[in-house]
């Protein structure tokens, strides 16, 4: 291929031009940011923007020595990550299959997944702590029967729909996986049936057709969805608040709440040097799905 | 020559089904417990917490007298249609054609404009308390008074604007993260049989890319229409929906109704509403968009 | 029910069998991390003297978050074994739902009952003569001043007889030292407390004190209620209170942590961890000397009598469907005790409920504090009846008081607002 590696629309004749829009568009999404950089090395930080006096790294510290910044941190992890792989791995092969039907129900299941987001998380949350806690003791009956009495905790802790990661990481799947179904299934309606015929022609099924064809093909969809997937159910604060109790399972937004320490009194140099950490995979998470999202067309039906 | 043939049709079912059963016990159904909830006086406190009762559609009267409700339909409307339909959007957009050019520090503009969406709601909504909040405090009079001008008390004179560049600010990445996977689609050989035949790249980019990404704004419209409707944490934080309702969206109202007093029916009528207006407007965006789903 | 039966089942023969006799467990919820650091320093003791494993559970620390987790996990029967509620207004509530176990008995049987307030007892004592929470720490607001500063302009440090004593000291204040004379919290971003820490205290020296009547139905249509607001608007039409910070985000900030301490504002309302968390020793911007520099007055009435405002702070309850409700009984009334009130004393300065915390040395050290028993001691202390519905009611006078602070309104207007956002929300006939 000759030409420049981009493929996009050239709007601007100069590349000034867009450095100065980005430059201004970065500009409006980084001063408000000022306050919270400041305040996580400020040891007397307050609400409003201030030079930080002391200067100070105790608040990053204490995240990880006075509280459980690093079990904070590994739950969150472990839940969102997995929950993540669950939402890739579903919505891959849902939206592959809602591309390629033709059923009645499609369009009626597809709106309906997405429109219910509209419904307030609290009017949710009552009937899904309920199912929540039904399957739980289920759960919690099999395990009783199957371990050890002190390995049940434990075992709960894994396994538990309410207050285990089990229970977290469904939660999390289920409600990134609309988004991601309509992502993955717009994504799949743009690429030509072409390939998937030819390997038909070649003799392959449809699992292969999937591995082979689609997937490589897909990576520009699934990193979009898996970025949003990860982004949203790390800033989820709600979930995790109501569904765990058990200080070993705790993820990050209680570490956030920490900060609220006396009913007027926010230690804002805490909740600051909490947030910036809390920011930090999302964007490594970003940089990683990024390189996807300028993968093009490479080869053709014609190769 | 068989393309998607019928006969194969379980096996994409069958490809479906984790998400199903999934959506089916954690989304749907307790969406439409909720709607169940709507018609009785369940509350999480007092008295309807143990023995609610089915009051059929006395929930939805007093939503349909109350001029506040209407109010906030109002205001949400303005609200998502600043900031998710134009504003997101549009920076969104732009952002995303602007980084799949060849340019230096692509990396760091990509990650700064990532930031507002990945900070958790509740420090977001102190950013912006901090940035418009407190008369000369606040970070945004402080650059104003550089430059000279006098303090201003934002949420005051502009509520309902400063929510939604809050919100805008929020929710670029968002757009812009759909809308380079969208670009990405384009198959670069279209783009260049365009160019050879002499359009310029204004032409290109409105009759050629912009259709065949049509798909993708029609899922960003729809989906930050939705999510944008549903915000609450971040509005409350800043305004509680005043001063007076200026700035009651849809989630404060149901939140200043309710759930002060944990009544989940009312909250439950006033989402159903909600997302039957949302129904409305995804079709609204199918026409306009022409888009087949 | 299956489920259940097996799961008892299971439990019944773990409890049975020889050498697999495991401690129970207690599990105990609590916010805060200032609370939970008080809490955990009765926990080994507790847990040696009735062999019973204690887990505290952390709940979030905003209130809002605290409740939706706790109402759920009630709602659905898994909630701890004893839970505190944020304000002892929630107790009644949850009463009516069913979700706290009496402690009538219980309560009155035990050793601590004697030294218990009769404030805190009349509180926890429900119409029909039956307890449900324990008292163990009271909140006690009155007014705060600023002794010096009144000294130096030379006005009165006398205590306010009634409201328009109290209101012209204020406008002697502003006359005198241009600075403002008195807040009372006020509006919707105050939240909760324009009402706990505002409406209340005037409340309940009005000719109409009490807002939950007998029959359950809230009193909100009187005079008291209108005068109540006539006072607000007096503060706030003569500019004696800031009013611009009320309207913004986090308005206790401005008045409260920088105007206060600066002298900007001479008096205003506040509970007795003002002394520590607000202006003392815990506090960002302390102000030195503060128990000389800062006096307390108690809340004139309307027409005459001062009253100290007292609420119960975090009251504890035990969850009616816990599995061990006995036990957890007994685990709750260990969380009354000296010890447990005077950790929760030191963390967040709040009184002890009991009279002999105040001969307990770790108590006499909280010099601060020590005052404000005593004046319980000597029986001050009124208190607001709660009743269901106290939130929505909470709400509706947030809204009242912002439209008097934007002086959209005036007494009467804002009473109308008042009754009709609770009407709104609880149903005409909650009002009397």
């Amino acid at each position: 291929m000759s030409r420049s590696k981009t493929v996009g629309p050239k709007l601007f004749d100069r590349d000034g031009v867009a450095y100065v829009t980005l430059s201004l568009i970065a500009l409006f999404c980084a001063i408000p940011f000022l306050w919270v950089i400041l305040s996580s090395f400020d040891g007397n930080a307050s609400l409003f923007l201030r030079w930080p006096s002391p200067w100070t790294l105790n608040n990053y510290i204490g995240i990880f020595v006075r509280e459980g910044g690093a079990r904070w941190f590994f739950n969150s992890f472990l839940v969102v990550g997995t929950a993540t792989a669950i939402v890739l791995l579903f919505s891959g092969l849902g939206g592959y299959a809602l591309s390629r039907m033709k059923v009645w129900w499609k369009r009626p299941f597809l709106y309906l997944i997405i429109l219910i987001r509209v419904i307030p998380p609290p009017a949710l949350i009552v009937p899904l702590y309920k199912i929540l806690l039904t399957g739980n003791d289920a759960v919690g009956s099999l395990v009783r029967s199957l371990v050890s009495p002190e390995s049940v905790r434990p075992v709960m802790q894994v396994f538990g729909l309410i207050d285990g990661y089990l229970g977290m990481i469904l939660v999390f799947a289920a409600m990134q996986l609309p988004l991601a179904l309509w992502i993955m299934k717009t994504y799949f309606d743009t690429i030509p049936h072409d390939y998937e015929e030819a390997a038909l022609v070649d003799g392959a099924n449809l699992f292969q057709r999937i591995r082979l064809v689609i997937t490589p093909l897909a990576l520009p969809g699934l990193a979009a969805a898996g970025l949003f997937a990860f982004i949203s159910a790390w800033g989820d604060f709600l979930m995790p608040l109501i569904l765990v109790s058990s200080s070993e399972l705790q993820m990050l937004p209680l570490g956030l709440f920490r900060a609220f320490l006396r009913v007027q009194q926010i230690d804002y140099g805490f909740l600051s040097a909490l947030a910036i950490l809390y920011m930090l995979p999302a964007v490594i998470a970003f940089g990683f799905a990024r390189r996807y999202f300028i993968q093009t067309f490479s080869g053709g039906v014609k190769a | 020559m068989a393309t998607s043939p019928r006969e194969k049709s379980w096996q994409l079912q069958l490809l479906l089904l984790p998400c199903v059963l999934l959506l089916g016990a954690l989304v749907i159904y307790p969406a439409l417990y909720s709607i169940y909830l709507s018609l009785t006086n369940a509350s999480l406190v007092g008295v309807a917490a143990t023995h609610p009762r089915f009051v059929g559609m006395r929930n939805y009267f007093r939503l349909f007298a109350d001029a506040e409700f209407w109010n906030s339909l109002v205001i949400t409307f303005w609200f998502v249609v600043g900031s998710a339909v134009i504003g997101q959007f549009v920076l969104g957009l732009t952002s995303a054609v602007l980084l799949r050019r060849p340019l230096r520090f692509k990396n760091l503009f990509n990650s700064i404009i990532l930031l507002p969406n990945a900070v958790p709601e509740v420090v977001a909504g102190f950013i912006w308390i901090s940035m418009l909040a407190g008369g000369e405090h606040s970070t945004l009079n402080r650059i104003f008074g550089v430059l000279g001008i006098p303090p201003v008390r934002w949420l005051e004179q502009l509520p309902l604007l400063m929510i939604v560049i809050a919100n805008t600010w929020r929710g670029i990445a968002s757009a812009m993260i759909l809308m380079m996977a969208g670009l990405s689609s384009v198959p670069p050989e279209v783009l260049e049989a365009a160019r050879i035949d002499g359009a310029s790249p204004r032409q290109i980019f409105r009759f050629v890319t912009l259709p065949l990404i049509m798909p993708t704004i029609f899922l960003y419209m729809l989906v930050s229409t939705v999510t944008t409707i549903s915000i609450f944490g971040f509005v409350y934080a800043l305004t509680r929906g005043g001063p007076g309702n200026a700035t009651e969206i849809v989630g404060v109202y149901i939140y200043n109704q309710s759930f002060t007093a944990f009544q989940l029916g009312y909250g439950a009528a006033v989402a159903v509403v909600t997302l039957l207006v949302s129904v409305a407007i995804g079709l609204v965006y199918v026409r306009a968009l022409k888009v087949q789903v | 029910m299956f489920n259940k039966l097996i799961s008892i089942g299971f439990t019944l023969a773990a409890a049975l069998a020889p050498g697999l006799i495991n401690a129970e467990t207690i599990r105990i919820a609590e916010h805060r991390q200032a609370r939970i650091d008080a809490l955990k320093t009765v926990v080994p003791e507790i847990e040696k003297k009735y062999n019973v494993h204690i887990e505290v559970i952390e709940y979030p620390a905003p209130e809002k978050d605290f409740l939706t987790k706790l109402l759920t996990e009630l709602r659905a029967g898994n909630a701890p074994d004893i839970i505190n509620a944020p304000h002892g207004s929630d107790i009644a509530d949850m009463v009516a739902a069913g979700y706290l176990a009496p402690i009538t008995k219980e309560l009155k049987a035990w050793d601590g009952y004697s030294q218990l307030f009769d404030v805190g007892k009349s509180m926890v004592t429900g119409k029909d003569g039956e307890i449900y929470a324990l008292p163990a720490m009271l909140d006690v607001m009155e007014l705060y001043y600023r002794r010096d500063l009144l000294e130096k302009a030379g006005i009165s440090t006398d205590q306010p007889k009634t409201w328009a004593e109290l209101l012209s000291r204020a406008k002697e204040i502003k006359s005198k030292t241009g600075a403002y004379g008195l807040l009372f919290p006020a509006g919707l971003t105050w939240g909760t407390g324009s009402f706990e820490e505002g409406f209340r205290l005037l409340i309940v020296g009005t000719a109409t004190p009490q807002i939950a009547s007998d029959d359950g139905k809230l009193n909100l249509s009187g005079q008291g209620v209108k005068d109540a607001f006539g006072f607000y608007a007096d503060l706030i039409n003569g500019d004696l209170m800031p009013i611009q910070p009320l309207l913004e985000p986090e308005p206790w900030v401005v008045p409260k942590y920088e105007m206060f301490p600066a002298g900007k504002l001479i008096v205003t309302t506040g509970g007795s961890w003002g002394y520590i968390y607000d202006w003392g020793s815990q506090s960002k911007s302390p102000i030195p000397n503060v128990t000389q520099v800062v006096g307390t007055w108690e809340v004139p009435g309307e027409k005459g009598g001062q009253y100290v405002l007292v609420d119960l702070n975090g009251p504890w309850a035990v969850n009616a469907k816990s599995p061990d409700v006995a036990l957890a009984k007994k685990v709750l009334l260990e969380l009354g005790s000296v010890k447990a009130d005077v950790a929760y004393a030191q963390n967040l300065g709040n009184i002890p409920g009991r009279v002999d915390a105040a001969a307990d040395p770790n108590f006499q050290k909280l010099t601060e504090l020590v005052p404000i028993l005593d004046s319980l001691k000597a029986g001050a202390g009124t208190y607001l009846k709660t009743a269901e519905g106290f939130s929505a009611v909470s709400e509706g006078i947030a809204r009242a008081t912002e439209a008097l602070l934007r002086k959209q309104t005036d007494a009467a207007g804002a009473q109308k607002i008042l009754v009709e956002y609770v009407k709104q929300v609880l149903g005409d006939d909650a009002i009397k």
